[in-house]
């Protein structure tokens, strides 16, 4: 290693970017690339740094294998900050590989939770799960530490489990101030924020108010029958029923899940499941058709009976009825939630994490744009969408250092 | 060219407040070794820590029987070892891509990394004498007995190599095992090769080879 790059390095380590850049900006050998890739990386060029680094693999070629696999953990790091989806984690899987084999076992823990990071920002929390599982945190460097603990919590905060989440946030928070890295320590603090700002609305009995998600993980593990509407499902007990791909079942136990215990008039229910203005005798048959599919796929839980007016859900054990709902309703809830981490999305990463066409996605955004929910920069392939006012989720770049000396 | 494999005869180090080795230097009693931001004696017969001189400290280490020389960025700096003071400073010839210092012969040797080239430098100057083409990255560099010694890191491959100080030709190359690459060199005057140990922290020693009759004969 060369005198120069050892002390571009050292201003790196020192979180003095500029410093790195003065000693390397004019070198385009393979460590000074990378050097300039994190250099960028940390003053928020993510762009240009992902380009960098890139170019630093591909000259440190196969016999540097060590600072190669790290550019790629850096590239994949940079990338997931920057929520660049499309971005293969197949390289990734390779980089951890070659990096366990040359025994570079706290950068293969880097790469494990960028993995498992990964997984959770796609909603794949089994896996997520899974990947972290038998990973023990306790002998890397208190930056790293605080990263898995924040997976952890974010993991246990999709799950409902708000004392793991808590319990993960506050190892975070230690690992965080030994570290020593303000925007760790920033990210922390605004997770564990998120613990108890709103997560739901709850409506029954009349009343409509916001919940915690505490509240959530006790509302579902009670007895109450709960018509959960953020991801449209009926619940009681640890036992639900999907009504996801059945959208008129679901607006109707929705609509008699709130009058509960009252029952709904037939008019109302026609207007809230089929958009009916007018009502005939086919609208009707219709209904009396889905009330009866509902009350098939309610049998285990609760029956739907007729009244004078119209249809009331009844449990078949005394309990009360809710609605769980999102926070804020309006359409595309679902692409709300994830833009609501505050970052910049392409619409192509948008699709791959809803599971949905990018077709879909554009004309979804285009319409939140339209009434100002959504912004968007850049043109094209390069064009990102964010909310005017992000809440939030942890964006931390601790990237690999690129030398064999590191 | 002769090939073995290097024997390590003793480790010293990580030593605290000095995690990477970036050059290594001998002053006849303490070994002395660059950690970034300082310079670090030891005593190599118990490996207890020394004196510590606070100066910027990137690459080779050289010791010229009463001072310091030390890399730092695209320069070399003078040192006094009792006093700590920078002397003076001459430009590095590789302007920042230097890596291993050595001292011989009244002038300086100075490896340059990536461009696999030794440089004789005059210590008065910085002017370039005289420069040895080599096939590998080149980190520290070292004379004994005449005979110069350079050492190699590419990957996960490092050596020792003695080499013909006039056509560059490699006589003899000493490998290292896997993971202990050499990012730092100096001898001592008995069978000591003093080796740093870059991101290890850690200064290693390896046995020098004794020169067969016949060979000590056609080398000096």
């Amino acid at each position: 290693m060369d005198s120069m790059i050892t002390a571009a390095g050292r201003a790196l380590a020192a979180g003095d970017p500029i410093g790195a850049l003065k000693r390397v900006a004019l070198r385009d050998d393979p460590f000074a690339l990378a050097l300039r890739g994190i250099a960028m990386a940390q003053l928020g060029e993510l762009a240009r740094a992902k380009s960098l680094l890139r170019e630093a693999a591909r000259d440190f070629g196969p016999e540097q294998a060590v600072p190669r696999a790290r550019c790629i953990i850096a590239e994949a790091e940079i990338a997931l900050a920057s929520r660049d989806l499309s971005w293969p984690p197949k390289a990734l899987l390779a980089a951890r590989r070659t990096l366990e084999a040359h025994g570079d076992h706290v950068n293969v823990a880097h790469a494990r939770t960028l993995h498992s990071r990964r997984l959770l920002l796609i909603g794949r929390l089994d896996e997520a799960e899974q990947s972290l599982a038998d990973f023990d945190a306790t002998p890397l460097p208190p930056a790293l530490r605080a990263a898995h603990e924040l997976v952890v919590a974010g993991i246990a905060m999709r799950r409902l489990r708000t004392k793991t989440a808590r319990g993960a946030l506050a190892r975070a928070e230690k690992a965080a101030r030994q570290a020593d890295i303000t925007a760790l320590m920033t990210a922390v603090q605004r997770a564990a924020r998120t613990l108890d700002t709103p997560a739901a609305r709850m409506i029954a009995g009349g009343k409509d108010r916001l919940i915690s998600l505490a509240e959530v993980e006790a509302l579902l593990a009670s007895e109450m029958l709960v018509i959960d509407a953020c991801r449209h499902l009926v619940r009681q007990a640890g036992r639900h029923i999907s009504l996801a791909t059945r959208p008129v079942l679901f607006a109707l136990a929705r609509a008699l899940g709130e009058a509960w215990p009252n029952d709904v008039s037939r008019s109302r229910l026609l207007a809230l499941a089929f958009k009916a203005k007018h009502t005939d005798e086919s609208h009707r048959a219709r209904l009396r058709v889905d009330i009866g599919r509902l009350r098939t796929e309610l049998q285990d839980m609760a029956d739907v009976r007729a009244t004078t007016k119209g249809f009331a859900l009844v449990p078949h054990q005394p309990c009360e009825v809710g609605v769980l709902a999102p926070p804020f309703e309006e359409g595309h809830g679902s692409l709300l939630a994830m833009l609501s981490d505050g970052e910049a999305w392409s619409s192509s990463s948008l699709a791959i994490a809803l599971g949905t066409s990018p077709r879909t996605v554009q004309r979804a955004l285009g319409e939140l744009a339209r009434t100002g929910r959504v912004q968007s920069f850049g043109r094209g392939r390069a064009q990102r969408w964010l909310t005017p006012a992000p809440p939030g989720f942890p964006t931390i770049l601790l990237l690999p250092g690129p030398l064999p000396s590191d | 060219m002769k090939r073995s494999a290097a024997e390590i005869l003793r480790e010293y180090g990580p030593f605290p407040g000095a995690d990477h080795v970036h050059g290594v230097t001998y002053d006849g009693q303490h070994v002395w070794f660059a950690s970034g931001d300082k310079l670090n004696a030891f005593d190599p017969d118990d490996g207890t820590p020394r004196a510590s001189i606070g100066v910027e400290a990137h690459a080779g280490t050289a010791f010229d029987g009463q001072y310091l020389f030390q890399i730092a960025e695209d320069r070399i700096q003078k040192i006094d070892p009792k006093t700590g003071h920078v002397l003076k400073t001459i430009p590095a010839p590789g302007g920042g891509g230097d890596s291993g210092l050595a001292w011989a012969e009244g002038t300086l040797w100075v490896g340059q990394y990536r461009d696999r080239k030794i440089h004789q430098v005059d210590p008065q100057t910085g002017e370039i004498l005289r420069t040895i083409d080599s096939d590998r990255f080149v980190t520290g560099v070292t004379w004994v007995d005449g005979e110069l010694w350079h050492a190699t890191w590419e990957g996960d491959e490092s050596d020792l190599r003695r080499i013909d100080p006039k056509t560059g030709e490699v006589l003899e190359s000493l490998e290292m095992p896997v993971g202990a690459g050499i990012s730092g060199l100096e001898a001592d005057s008995g069978d000591r090769f003093f080796c740093g140990g870059g991101n290890t922290g850690k200064v290693r020693t390896v046995r020098r080879p004794k020169r067969g009759a016949s060979a000590v004969e056609g080398s000096k």
